[in-house]
C-alpha cells in the first residue's frame, strides 16, 4: 500500500505548490476542474458483481460449482457498458454498482468475444446512469507515457485509481481463452483482480482495457490496447460478434543462408517461409509448405515474419488481426523461385476452438453402463490430464493432421464407474473411441445413437485406440445395468448432447 | 565414524547372549569373491561423452574354471572392473564373459588368469537345484574384515519378476531374511547345502523381503554360455491380454472351463509369428499346461506362475513349444519354434554399447531408446517429447521401412544452424532424397548434398531443414577443434 500512498501525496502537493505562484483564483480553481473531470470519468466506471456457475467436465452430469467475482467495467454508450469476457464467464447473474450507491442493477451480457476477452453489459433499467459521461477511446499510448487505472480491485471497496507507464508493446497470449495473442500493451502499475474490465486513461480518453497481471512478476500490467477494442466494437455492429479472422499459415523465420539459398531467396533479410498450412483455412490451396512469404497487404515481410506498421514492428498476423469475416488480404509469395500473387478471403475457423477454453456451456457427455463419453477440448483436457500420448497427440495435432476433417468430436472415453458389469474395464478410461460396433467413432451424437440403439447386436463391442482389446457389454444385460449405475452414481440425465454456442470460446 | 567401537562392542554381546559362540563362516570356504565396477554411462543429451563415473561394490559366485557369477547390473556400463579377495588384500582386473540384462545375469573372469592364484584358493560353489517353498536357504554377505556373513531365509513365494531391465520377467524367489546393511550389498550369493542355489537382485530392507533369481535361471544361463556362444533367454513373440472379463470371455466363446490368453499383437518375424498364430487367437494351453484366464499354469513345483515361465524357465533358444488354441470357435494345435526376441524399433536399454549418433553442421542425430526417455527424469511419461513417446507406445506406426528411429535430438548453436536453435527431438524421415531407415543409411545419406545443400526432412513443423554442405563440414571441424572427439558413432 505504501507506494500508492506516496504517488497519492505526491498529486496533491503538486497543484498546491502551483497555486502560490498563481494569482488567487477568482471562479472555479484548476484543480477543481480536474476533479471534477476526474468524478465524470469515475461515475462511469462501475462495479461488476457475478455469481458463476462454473461446469463441472470430471462429472459432467453435476451442476458444477457455484462461486462468484467481482470486476470493473465503463460507459461506453447508451446502456453499454464494456468489460472483459473472463468478468462475466460463467455468469449466472451479473448486477453492476454505480460509483457511491449500494444500490445494485441487474444486467446481462449483450455480446463476449472469448477470443479477446471483451465484452459489453447492458442494464435492466438504463435510467440510474442516464447522464453519465461516455468514455471516449484514444490511441496506442506511446511507450514511457503516463497512464491511469481505474477500477474497483481487492483491498477495499471504494474506487481505485493507479497510475503506471507503458513499458511495453507486444503481441502476447491472452490468457481468458488460452490459445489466442492479440496486441497487448505492459504497464508498470499493478492490475490486481477486480481491476479486470476497468479503463485504462490517458488524457481523459481510455486507451485500454486492464486484463491481466503477471504472477511471477511485480509491476507488470496488461491492458487490451484500443485497436483491439475496436475491432470488437466493429465485429458487433451487425449484432453478432464473428470471432477472429485467420490466415490459416504457420511461418518459420528464415534466417539460415542455406534454408534462403534452397528457398531461391536473395539475402536481403526479407521472406518467411510457410511452414503449414492449415487444411479447409483461408490460405488452403492457394499456399503450400515451402513457399515464402514476400510481403501482405503491399508491406514487405522480413525473414522472422515481421512488418512495419506505423513505425513498429509487427507480426504479419497483426494485418489480418485488424480485419474481419469476408474482408480479404493480398499475399505476394515465391515458389521455387517464381514470384506469386494470390487474394485471400479471410474467415474465422471454427476447427480451432478446440483449443481454446470455452465458457457458460454444460458439457457434452453420454454416460452408458458405467462409461462416460466426452468430446475433447481444451476444458476437457485441462480437466483430465491425459496421459495417454495418442490423445495427447491427437489433440494437439487435431487441426495440423486435418483430424477434424474426419471427425467433428474426438470422443474420448473418460470415466469407469464401478459396477460388476466394468470391473474389467478400469484401463481403458483416457483412450480415444475409435469404433463402436464396427462403425467409425466422428461425433459423440453418434456414440449416442449406437449406444442407445434399441436394435443391438448380441455384444456391443467398443474399440478405443491403443487398446489391445474391445470393450464387450453384452447388449441383454445393458438396459438394466445402465439403470442400476446410473442410480448408484447419482447420474439423473444420461446424455446431453446440446452443441455449445459459437459464443461460448 | 564415532559410533564404530561401539558396534564392535556390540556384537560379542549379542552372540553371548545367544549363548553360542560360533566362528564366523570362512569366505573362501563359501565360495565368494568380491567385485569392484566403475560404471559410466553416457550422457543422453550429448551421446559424444561419458558421465561422471560412479563405483559399486558388490560379491560374486566363484564356479568352477575361475568363472565367477553375477548380475549383469553390476557389470553393465563398467570402465574397470575388478576382483577382489575377501579380506580385500589381492585384486586382480576382471573381463565380462557373458551378459544377459534382461535375465540380470552375468559370467566374470580374471582378466590375466596367470596372475590369480589366489582365486583358485577359493572354493568353487556347485549349483544346487530347484528350492521349494517354506525351505530354507543362505544368503552370503562380506564384511569388511573379510569374514563372511551368513543370513538364513525362508524361500516365501516363488514368482515372476523384473529385476534390472524394466519389463523382462524371470522366476525368482521371494525369500524372508532379515539381511545387514553392508559396504558390499550388490549381488549376494545364495546357497543350499552349501551349493548355489540363487543370486539376490534386490533387498526390501522395510518388509525383509529378498528377490533372489532362481537357479533354474542361472542353470539356462551357464548352459547357455557353455559353448562360449552366448544366445539369450528364447521369446514367443506375442503380446496378450488376460481373459479375465466375462463378457469379453462369452464374446469370445470360451467357456467357464476354459482359460485363456488372447493374442493382441504378433510380432513380425518370431516364432509366434511363424508358427501361424494370429492376433485374436487365444491361447488355451502351452505344452499342455492349460493357462487360466490370467495367464497362469499349474507349476508342479511352486504351483501357479506366469505363462513366460514356460518359454524362459524351461526352454532355450531352437526349442519347440505346443500351443493350444481357439480360433473362430474351434480349438487348433500349433508348434512354434521359439526364438531369440525380435528387436524392437525402439530398444528399451542399450548398455556396455555407447550411443550412436551423428553431427552434422551442429544438428544432432540420435537412435531413439526408451533409455533416453527415461533421461528426462521422474515423469518421463509425460515430461519427454511427445512425439517420441507416441512412437514408443505405438511402434507399429513408425516400422515401416525403418530399422531403428533417427531423430534430431538437438541443435547445436554454430553458423550453419542460425535460425534452427529452438528445433529439438523431430523425427527424421529422409535426408537428401534418401529415406532414412537407421543411422549407417543418414550417415550415408549426408554424403550426397545437392546443390551444395543437405535437406533433411523431418515430420513436424518446420518438415524441412537445410544445411549448407560446406560450411557444415567446416563447423564440424570446428566442433573438433573445441573437443568433440569425434563427428559420428555408428552402430556396426
Amino acid at each position: 500500500m505504501k507506494p500508492h500512498l506516496l504517488i497519492l501525496s505526491g498529486f496533491l502537493l503538486l497543484p498546491a505548490t502551483a497555486q502560490e505562484l498563481l494569482p488567487p483564483p477568482t471562479g472555479t480553481s484548476p484543480l477543481a476542474v480536474a476533479t471534477s473531470e476526474a468524478a465524470d470519468i469515475y461515475r462511469s466506471v462501475v462495479r461488476i458483481e457475478v455469481a458463476t456457475q462454473v461446469s463441472d467436465y470430471q462429472t459432467p452430469w453435476n451442476s458444477g460449482r457455484f462461486g462468484g467475482g467481482t470486476g470493473s467495467g465503463f460507459l461506453i454508450g447508451p446502456n453499454r457498458f464494456l468489460t472483459n469476457a473472463h468478468v462475466v464467464s460463467n455468469a449466472r447473474r451479473i448486477l453492476i454498482n454505480e460509483r457511491g450507491s449500494s444500490v445494485k442493477h441487474p444486467a446481462k451480457v449483450v455480446h463476449v468475444a472469448h477470443d479477446c476477452d471483451l465484452a459489453i453489459l447492458e442494464v435492466e433499467d438504463p435510467a440510474p446512469f442516464t447522464g453519465l459521461k461516455y468514455l471516449e477511446f484514444g490511441d496506442v499510448p506511446p511507450l514511457e507515457s503516463q497512464v491511469r487505472v481505474i477500477g474497483y480491485p481487492v483491498g477495499g471497496d471504494r474506487i481505485s485509481v493507479t497510475r503506471g507507464v507503458v513499458s511495453r508493446i507486444d503481441f502476447r497470449p491472452y490468457s481468458h481463452s488460452q490459445v489466442d495473442s492479440h496486441l497487448v500493451v505492459q504497464i508498470d502499475a499493478a492490475i490486481n483482480p477486480g481491476n479486470s474490465g476497468g479503463p485504462v486513461l490517458q488524457e481523459g480518453k481510455v486507451v485500454g482495457v486492464a486484463f491481466q497481471g503477471l504472477r511471477q512478476a511485480d509491476n507488470t500490467g496488461y491492458m487490451i490496447p484500443t485497436p483491439v477494442i475496436r475491432r470488437f466494437l466493429k465485429d458487433v455492429e451487425d449484432g453478432e460478434y464473428d470471432h477472429y479472422v485467420d490466415l490459416g499459415a504457420a511461418e518459420f523465420p528464415l534466417f539460415n543462408p542455406a534454408m534462403r539459398k534452397a528457398l531461391q531467396l536473395p539475402d536481403n533479410g526479407l521472406g518467411v517461409m510457410v511452414a503449414s498450412v492449415t487444411p479447409t483455412g483461408p490460405c488452403d490451396g492457394v499456399l503450400q509448405a515451402g513457399d515464402v512469404l514476400l510481403s501482405i497487404d503491399g508491406k514487405p515481410i522480413d525473414n522472422a515474419g515481421n512488418i512495419d506498421v506505423e513505425g513498429e514492428k509487427v507480426v504479419l498476423h497483426e494485418i489480418v488481426e485488424r480485419k474481419f469475416q469476408g474482408d480479404t488480404v493480398n499475399l505476394e509469395f515465391q515458389r521455387g523461385g517464381e514470384q506469386k500473387q494470390a487474394t485471400i478471403t479471410l474467415t474465422s475457423f471454427p476447427a480451432a476452438r478446440i483449443f481454446a477454453l470455452s465458457y457458460g456451456e454444460r458439457p457434452r457427455y453420454v454416460f452408458f453402463c458405467g462409461l462416460t463419453f466426452q468430446p475433447l477440448d481444451l476444458n476437457l483436457y485441462a480437466t483430465h490430464q491425459f496421459s495417454n500420448p495418442r490423445v495427447r497427440k491427437t489433440y494437439q495435432n487435431y487441426v495440423k493432421d486435418s483430424i477434424f476433417k474426419e471427425r467433428e468430436d474426438v470422443v474420448i472415453l473418460t470415466r469407469v464407474e464401478s459396477d460388476s458389469l466394468t470391473s474389467h474395464l478400469g484401463e481403458f478410461a483416457g483412450t480415444v473411441v475409435e469404433e463402436i460396433n464396427g462403425q467409425k467413432i466422428s461425433t459423440l451424437d453418434q456414440v449416442h445413437e449406437l449406444l442407445y440403439a434399441d436394435d443391438q447386436p448380441e455384444f456391443i463391442t467398443i474399440k478405443c485406440e491403443g487398446s489391445p482389446r474391445p470393450i464387450v457389454i453384452p447388449a441383454a444385460e445393458a438396459k438394466d445395468a445402465n439403470k442400476r449405475i446410473m442410480q448408484s452414481n447419482g447420474i439423473y440425465l444420461p446424455f446431453y448432447l446440446d452443441k455449445p454456442s459459437s459464443d461460448s470460446r | 565414524m564415532n559410533l564404530r567401537p561401539l558396534f564392535f562392542l556390540l556384537l560379542p554381546l549379542l552372540l553371548l547372549g545367544s549363548g553360542s559362540l560360533a566362528a564366523a563362516p570362512d569366505a573362501d570356504e563359501a565360495g565368494l569373491i568380491r567385485i569392484n565396477a566403475t560404471i559410466q554411462t553416457y550422457s543422453p543429451a550429448q551421446p559424444w561423452e561419458r558421465n561422471n563415473p560412479s563405483r559399486r561394490r558388490g560379491l560374486g559366485a566363484v564356479l568352477h574354471d575361475l568363472r565367477i557369477l553375477t548380475t549383469a547390473e553390476m557389470v553393465a556400463d563398467t570402465t574397470y572392473l575388478e576382483l577382489e579377495s575377501a579380506d580385500g588384500t589381492r585384486n586382480t582386473p576382471a573381463k565380462v564373459v557373458a551378459v544377459d540384462y534382461e535375465a540380470n545375469l552375468a559370467l566374470v573372469s580374471p582378466l590375466d588368469p596367470a596372475q590369480c592364484a589366489w582365486i583358485k584358493d577359493i572354493k568353487p560353489l556347485q549349483t544346487n537345484g530347484p528350492v521349494n517353498i517354506d525351505e530354507q536357504i543362505d544368503i552370503w554377505q562380506l564384511e569388511d574384515n573379510g569374514n563372511a556373513l551368513r543370513t538364513v531365509g525362508t524361500v516365501r513365494s516363488v514368482d515372476l519378476l523384473s529385476s534390472f531391465v524394466e519389463g523382462h520377467f524371470f522366476l525368482s524367489y521371494e525369500v524372508k531374511a532379515s539381511m545387514q546393511g553392508s559396504s558390499s550389498s550388490y549381488t549376494l550369493p545364495a546357497t543350499r547345502n552349501g551349493k548355489l542355489a540363487g543370486i539376490l537382485t534386490s533387498y526390501d530392507s522395510k518388509d525383509q523381503i529378498c528377490d533372489v533369481l532362481a537357479p533354474e535361471i542361472i542353470a539356462l544361463f551357464l548352459q547357455d554360455v557353455a559353448d562360449g556362444n552366448y544366445t539369450g533367454f528364447p521369446s514367443l513373440g506375442v503380446a496378450t491380454v488376460l481373459t479375465e472379463d466375462p463378457y469379453f470371455r462369452s464374446f469370445l466363446g470360451l467357456n467357464d472351463e476354459q482359460g485363456g490368453l488372447y493374442v493382441s499383437r504378433i510380432l513380425p518375424g518370431s516364432g509366434a509369428d511363424e508358427s501361424g498364430l494370429q492376433e485374436k487367437d487365444v491361447i488355451l494351453a502351452i505344452d499342455g499346461n492349460p493357462l487360466d484366464r490370467r495367464g497362469y499354469y499349474l507349476d508342479q513345483r511352486y504351483g501357479r506362475l506366469f505363462w513366460t515361465n514356460l518359454i524362459t524357465g524351461k526352454k532355450k533358444v531352437g526349442d519347440s513349444i505346443t500351443l493350444d488354441i481357439v480360433r473362430d470357435g474351434a480349438t487348433k494345435s500349433l508348434t512354434a519354434a521359439l526364438q531369440r526376441r525380435v528387436e524392437p524399433l525402439i530398444p528399451s536399454h542399450i548398455h556396455d554399447q555407447p550411443p550412436a549418433y551423428l553431427i552434422k553442421g551442429g544438428m544432432v542425430f540420435q537412435d531413439l531408446s526408451q533409455q533416453y526417455l527415461q533421461a528426462f527424469g521422474k515423469d518421463w511419461q509425460t515430461r519427454a517429447p511427445l512425439n517420441l513417446l507416441d512412437a514408443l507406445r505405438n511402434p507399429e506406426d513408425y516400422e515401416e521401412g525403418r530399422n531403428r528411429l533417427v531423430f534430431l535430438s538437438r541443435v547445436v548453436a554454430t553458423p550453419a544452424t542460425i535460425g534452427y536453435d529452438q528445433i529439438a527431438s523431430l523425427i527424421v524421415t529422409e535426408v537428401n532424397g534418401h529415406p532414412i531407415k537407421d543411422m549407417n543409411s543418414l550417415a550415408e545419406a549426408f554424403q550426397h548434398p545437392v546443390d551444395g545443400l543437405h535437406t533433411i526432412k523431418i515430420d513436424d513443423i518446420p518438415y524441412v531443414l537445410y544445411l549448407d554442405a560446406t560450411l557444415s563440414d567446416t563447423v564440424d571441424q570446428q566442433l573438433l577443434q573445441s573437443g568433440l572427439p569425434a563427428l559420428q558413432r555408428l552402430p556396426e
